[in-house]
């Protein structure tokens, strides 16, 4: 397996990027990934410098200098390793079916969309309706969270180290020490993230989206 | 075979084809972890009575369980799969879900994987949570949240179940019962720090050895007479005056090789008492060969032979 990295260009327009995960560019050449179609008339080598390197574990893909205007990025992901170092654009990790996407900037929109499976782990913050549709996996914000957070979330959890804007939706389970929080921490501290410092077993527990299924959660770390 | 004065019988255990588990349970503090654990493998001294036989393996530190807290570790042995499946099950949940901050995660990893709390979670009437979270070589593990009066119950969902093997044993004969006692103490000290086996009975110790048979139709077995010391003169027996007293230890394992390693250090530790301290004889239950697709031969173990 090869690690990829894709480094943004400056762009004037928003950036598809659902094609670029880390398993579909497995045992491509730089030459092959930079010919692949973004849209009619944008190929990756029009919005990003790549390169392959060293041989991984596991597939990983790495996006460099990225900002809002990259959408889509991790969409429908279902193994591997996705770094964003830079901020994201709407629908990151939307429908994430496995693995992990963990990003170092800030997401926009829609971060988590029906997402499935896996952990989408955002180091900045999250724009509106973070999590919404949710119908399972592990979603982490250290910044703040916008609008309409956990919208339409089936299950899953939103693991949030600040308090989110109250819900009408979500009801408050209060606090609780939860055992569990060690295994996924553990499960943290594997990655290049600063999601690894994290300690706190203690959270605030919600339960929602009540307006829906209500087997969602958010958990808000407590000191 | 003489060890330290001690008569080392020409003659074999004869041990049974089982399946086996290892389950790691943790909690708050070892307090609790033991009190789960030793719920857990109550009454589960021999599959005639018990459907199990299961025991205590170890201790387990912060750094050794998935969830960083202190534990131990057990292992649970059965005749068949389907029995060891049903009795971990329901030793889960009696035991396991109402011992307050225990958990119980999977000690071993094999092709079949038996339910640990994977029907457990139907205890969380709809408000189990399940959560798949890689371990340390980022394999894909399934856990249960299972909402309780104390908090959440966290199980893994499943656990490895693995071909084992069931009863190798020796006896200890001695003069008197405190000094058989003393030296079967002194062999379980020294088996319980091996890995991959447990002493089932009482203290690692059984002291009502059978043999198959009775002269009762309905009973199957019945009182060794052939060890029991009370009985010589009586019966054929296969002690010498000079013993009043014999016990034997038995032992599971996940490998042949695991129980002739305990078996050795079992047995070493016992004649290290030595004729001095009344300890006269080592011999072993065997069904003449004929019962067991297994046999520990003492003699070539103790001289290091650990293979089948």
């Amino acid at each position: 397996m090869s690690h990829i990295i894709l480094t943004a260009k400056p762009v004037s327009r928003s950036v598809d990027c659902r094609a670029l995960l880390p398993l579909a560019l497995q045992s491509k050449t730089a030459a092959e990934i930079g010919a692949i179609k973004l849209a009619a008339n944008l190929s990756v080598l029009d919005a990003f410098e790549v390169s392959v390197d060293v041989a991984t574990e596991a597939p990983k893909l790495t996006f460099k200098n990225t900002t809002s205007s990259h959408q889509y990025i991790g969409f429908g992901m279902t193994t591997g390793q996705l770094v964003v170092e830079g901020d994201a654009g709407d629908f990151l990790g939307a429908q994430l079916q496995n693995g992990v996407l963990i990003c170092k900037g800030n997401a926009g929109a829609r971060a988590g969309d029906r997402m499935r499976r896996g952990m989408l782990l955002i180091e900045g913050n999250a724009s509106d309706y973070c999590g919404s549709d949710m119908m399972a996996g592990t979603l982490g914000v250290l910044g703040s969270t916008g609008a309409h957070l956990g919208y339409g979330m089936k299950r899953g959890t939103l693991l949030l180290a600040q308090a989110p804007a109250l819900q009408a939706t979500w009801i408050d389970c209060g606090f609780h020490k939860l055992p569990f929080l060690n295994i996924l921490y553990k499960s943290f501290k594997l990655l290049d993230s600063r999601f690894a410092q994290i300690s706190s077993q203690r959270v605030q527990r919600w339960m929602g989206d009540m307006g829906g299924l209500g087997k969602a959660e958010i958990l808000v770390i407590q000191a | 075979m003489v060890i330290n004065g001690v008569e080392i019988d020409d003659t074999f255990a004869e041990a049974f084809n089982m399946r086996g588990t290892r389950i790691l349970i943790t909690a708050q503090n070892l307090r609790w972890a033991y009190n789960a654990a030793n719920a857990m493998t109550g009454f589960a001294t021999s599959v005639i009575g018990c459907g199990v036989e299961a025991g205590i393996e170890r201790e387990l530190s912060e750094d050794e369980t998935p969830d960083g807290r202190p534990g131990v570790s057990v292992l649970m042995f059965a005749m068949g799969s389907k029995v060891l499946m049903q009795q971990l099950e329901t030793r889960m949940g009696q035991c396991i879900l109402t011992c307050p901050t225990a958990a119980a995660f999977a000690g071993i990893e094999s092709e079949d994987m038996i339910s640990l709390g994977k029907h457990l979670r139907f205890f969380g009437d709809g408000y189990q949570v399940s959560k798949q979270i890689p371990d340390a070589n980022g394999k894909l593990k399934r856990y249960w949240r299972i909402p309780v009066m104390d908090g959440e119950f966290l199980t893994e969902e499943t656990t490895g179940m693995v071909r084992a093997i069931g009863g190798g044993n020796f006896l200890v004969l001695g003069a008197s019962q405190a000094q058989v006692l003393t030296a079967c103490e002194a062999a379980i000290d020294a088996m319980r720090k091996l890995p991959n086996v447990i002493m089932p009975f009482p203290g690692g110790v059984v002291r009502s050895g059978s043999k198959v048979g009775s002269k009762y139709p309905k009973m199957f077995a019945s009182t060794n007479d052939a060890f029991c010391p009370t009985l010589k003169g009586v019966v054929k027996s296969e002690l010498d005056p000079r013993v009043e007293s014999v016990m034997e230890i038995v032992v599971n394992g996940l490998t042949f090789e695991d129980i002739a390693v305990s078996m050795k250090a079992g047995i070493e530790a016992a004649c290290s008492l030595g004729k001095d301290n009344g300890i006269l004889r080592v011999s072993a239950g065997n069904y003449g060969g004929k019962l067991g697709q297994h046999h520990f031969k003492l003699r070539p173990i103790l001289s290091g032979e650990v293979t089948a």
